[in-house]
């Protein structure tokens, strides 16, 4: 018997939700020894797919074959037992075990007495086999993001599985952890086992992958192989249209105003830690200041400080000359998008009306002594879904049912309607699929024409420097350095976010 | 036009409210009615025959109607003071605490004989019953909001207190305390301190419907003030409200305070209405049933009208079913207690169901939320 070519085969797969068709005839075939790459934009189907292959979501249709042989996966334990191992992009991991006891953890075992000392053994040679290097022994919660990774990795290739799933894997690691990761996968195939790369990052997907499948809306688009792709074909098949992020020509502004002037300021972050150490930093009217940096490097905190939602333990912070001594929360002075727009920037329980006016519920013309004014407040709201394209039946829908993307306009009508003279705009494009992001861009970009001091922080290097008239970089807490950002490179940008500064490269 | 006007009114929150949650409430009221029944036929009686005789008495005569609102009112009130917590994220359970200060604050000008007209007397009572809770309730609340101290215990632990310190008045504080008697109660309320019988022949007094007044007027509060606006805000999301430049600790002061100024209310009309005087622990869990009320009701102060009057025919009925058919008379307290288990049980399984279409619609937009951590 010819050996089967494929470790696994998805044919037609199509997945129904009430009102919505998550999956319309998906296919996908991963050959053994493989890496594919499985390419969308958000929202497009890929972690569907994936966990209708993992048994959490049955297929109204389609089937599933495994080395060339029709299963029916039931449920996550089938999966398994199939030899399909998967890495959420949300870890399930149990934090407070250890990483070996985490590993064994749900496997079966005849043994009533907990048997640590061969698991480890294995487990060790795992970590050389794939030079994957964690301590067995560590407890997890204690171990960064990065790691906990190479965890889930290990544990699917502890169990011996043929298809290892990566639902957007480089979304929590840095440059360099990214580097090992690849070269683990490359392990990974060596031994004739297949990986399903999921992502909607092309450079990521160009490096790494053997052939890349496309899907977009739930539809199969096409699958290439990786050597005859570049990435202006594959953003086209994402998308449907070309896409770049492009640095747009803008106004020169010479009479520069300082709006949000920092000195000396220093914060710690929730834990008590300091996370932002004597940051001194001005942002002039008409200018965008990106603030560039390996996420969790102070930049949560920083824009915090400025709402006047943190408390400083130095320094002092003024906008317009005003000082920040609590929070501010007049869009029409400063507005701000948060970085969590579902925890922090919305209530997702009201509606897009409501959500509307959170900051001036108490206000003419929303309120009038007291009673609130819903005629007006939802007119408001109407012409605010008309204005910033928000997609929805209505403005009492509540914000949970939105898209990412459609929340995300409702946070921005919210805090940049009112023309405010700052705004701080908080990872505003995370999650977003490109068409969205490149609408947040030009919003921001309209705002520093307008006048307004943007300060823009995003963990996107590219968009950063696409979008910004000077560039800082963020690391530990501190500034590295500041570019233009018209001229930055991307090479010396990079070192300072490992944390050299710009004195010291130059 | 008419027509248009009918579908306005079917969208207006009110009636959206009441349709989401009613049905969940109704479906757990009729699976506890018939585990109920099941019950009472393995005592050996007709559930069908019970149940008429409990319908009978809390409906059949205009006696028994009177008698349930009666005992609807301190669920009434109690009901909508922990409803309003429950909106704002804070579990305000001390009622039974707040009804004893409120019966204590209105005892001590209530049994004065001031010689005021009867309306300037009550409203005096009312005052003093609000003030001597809104100080009751400033403790707990001042605790949770500006300490952090965990509002169940501390409320609880408040009407503990409460519960001795009525024992202390009515026994031994000069002036208040009745003197010469077998068992310890307060001084007999002035006349003109005391609450109007509403229908000759019956204790039917204002309680219960300023219980429902109260419950509609929260209602619009809740509904179309900033004040209520910031509460659900605080309920919903505490992060968001801190965001949007709401003041959290104050707001979560003044919810439990208003709980215990409604609550202290709640004690003042029951002394005033139906006991005339102050007993030692005069109630005895009403308090801890305007919680269950408040649940039933899913903080809706619509729902907590509806739920209050569903708890008060029970009792009310279930005692005439208990006289009639001979089923104990514990049963009706098992009736009401499989109602709330049913209740709770099928608005957490709808729940999970709502939730599960949710993010199995949002699946992928939410990881895309997440993505770049």
């Amino acid at each position: 018997m010819e050996e089967n070519r494929f470790a696994l085969q998805m044919r037609d797969i199509t997945v129904e939700f009430p009102g919505v068709l998550a999956n319309d005839h998906v296919t996908i075939d991963c050959k053994k020894g493989e890496v594919l790459g499985l390419l969308g934009e958000n929202g497009a189907g890929k972690t569907t797919l994936m966990n209708v292959l993992y048994g959490l979501y049955q297929p109204t249709s389609g089937k599933i074959l495994l080395d060339g042989v029709e299963r029916q996966i039931k449920s996550p334990s089938d999966a398994i037992q199939n030899g399909i191992g998967m890495v959420h992009q949300h870890f399930k991991l149990v934090d407070t075990l250890s990483v070996i006891e985490n590993v064994i953890l749900g496997m079966p075992s005849k043994d009533q007495r907990l048997n640590i000392e061969p698991a480890k053994k294995r487990f060790l040679q795992l970590c050389e086999e794939y030079e994957l290097y964690v301590d067995p022994d560590e407890l997890v919660w204690r171990l960064p993001v990065g790691k906990q990774q190479w965890v889930e990795i290990l544990k699917a290739l502890y169990r011996d599985c043929n298809v290892l799933v990566l639902d957007e894997p480089t979304a929590v690691l840095t440059p360099s952890e990214s580097d090992q990761l690849c070269c683990a996968i490359r392990h990974i195939i060596e031994k004739n086992r297949s990986v399903v790369f999921i992502s909607h990052k092309l450079r990521e997907v160009m490096e790494i992958t053997d052939r890349v499948t496309v899907i977009r809306d739930g539809k199969y688009i096409g699958t290439i192989d990786t050597k005859d792709a570049t990435q202006i074909k594959l953003a086209e098949m994402m998308v449907g249209r070309p896409v770049t992020i492009e640095r747009k020509d803008r106004p020169v502004f010479t009479d520069k105003k300082p709006v949000l002037v920092m000195e000396n300021v220093s914060a710690n972050d929730d834990r008590g830690i300091p996370a932002l150490k004597d940051l001194s930093l001005t942002v002039h009217a008409g200018e965008i200041v990106g603030v560039a940096g390996v996420d969790g490097n102070g930049q949560r905190e920083l824009a915090e400080c400025i709402a006047g939602l943190r408390k400083m333990t130095a320094g002092e912070i003024s906008i317009q000359g005003k000082p920040v001594t609590g929070v501010i929360a007049d869009p029409s002075f400063l507005g701000f998008i948060p970085e969590d727009r579902q925890k922090t920037g919305l209530v997702m329980d009201f509606s897009i009306a409501d959500n509307l006016i959170i900051k001036e519920h108490h206000d003419e013309p929303y309120a009038n002594k007291g009673v609130l004014n819903y005629k007006t407040i939802k007119s408001h709201a109407r012409e605010m879904i008309k204005k910033y394209h928000v997609k929805t039946p209505s403005e009492d829908v509540k914000v949970q049912h939105l898209s990412g993307g459609n929340q995300q306009k409702v946070v921005i009508a919210r805090e940049l309607d009112a023309k405010p003279v700052l705004d701080i705009a908080a990872h505003p494009t995370r999650g977003l699929d490109l068409g969205a992001v490149a609408n947040v861009h030009d919003i921001l970009l309209a705002e520093r024409n307008r006048g307004a001091a943007v300060l823009f922080i995003s963990a996107e290097l590219q968009e950063v420097m696409a979008l910004s008239d000077r560039i800082i970089v963020l690391f530990s807490g501190e500034i590295m350095g500041e570019l233009e950002g018209e001229t930055a490179d991307q090479t010396i940008i990079g070192q300072m976010m490992l944390g050299q500064p710009l004195e010291v490269q130059q | 036009m008419k027509k248009r006007n009918s579908v306005q009114f079917l969208r207006s929150p009110l009636v959206e409210d009441l349709t989401a949650s009613l049905g969940r409430t109704i479906l757990g009221i009729v699976m506890g009615l018939i585990t109920g029944g099941i019950l009472i036929a393995l005592s050996g009686v007709n559930p069908l025959v019970a149940y008429g005789a409990l319908l009978r008495g809390a409906f059949g005569s205009s006696d028994g109607i009177s008698n349930v609102l009666v005992r609807a009112s301190p669920l009434l009130l109690g009901g909508i003071g922990v409803a309003l917590g429950i909106k704002s994220g804070v579990w305000n359970i001390g009622m039974e605490g707040y009804m004893y200060l409120g019966a204590i604050g209105a005892a001590i000008v209530g049994v004065m004989p001031l010689n005021l007209p009867a309306a300037i007397h009550i409203l005096l009572c009312f005052v003093f019953a609000s003030a001597f809770a809104a100080v009751w309730g400033l403790i707990p609340g001042y605790l949770k909001a500006y300490k952090g101290v965990n509002e169940v215990t501390a409320t609880i632990m408040m009407s503990y207190i409460a519960i001795y310190l009525t024992n202390w008045v009515v026994s031994s504080l000069p002036l208040v305390a009745e003197e010469g008697v077998f068992y310890p109660m307060s001084k007999k309320f002035e006349s003109s301190a005391l609450l109007p019988i509403l229908m000759k022949g019956s204790s039917l007094h204002p309680g219960p419907f300023i219980g429902i007044i109260l419950c509609l007027v929260f209602y619009f509060i809740l509904n179309y003030t900033s004040f209520g606006f910031r509460t659900k805000m605080l309920g919903s999301n505490p992060h968001a409200a801190r965001y949007a430049g709401a003041d959290s600790k104050k707001q979560i002061m003044l919810i439990i305070m208003i709980g215990a100024i409604i609550g202290g209310l709640s004690g003042a009309v029951e002394v005033m209405g139906l006991k005339r005087r102050v007993y030692m622990e005069f109630v005895t869990g009403v308090g801890y049933e305007s919680v269950a009320v408040a649940l039933l009701a899913g903080g809706n102060p619509i729902g907590v009208i509806l739920a209050a009057l569903f708890f008060a025919a029970l009792k009310a009925g279930g005692a005439t079913m208990s006289i009639e058919t001979g089923v104990s008379s514990s049963m009706n307290s098992i009736i009401i207690a499989l109602c709330m288990i049913f209740v709770i049980g099928v608005g957490v399984a709808d729940g999970r169901r709502v939730r599960k279409a949710d993010t199995e619609k949002s699946q992928d937009e939410d990881v895309g939320a997440k993505e770049g951590n």
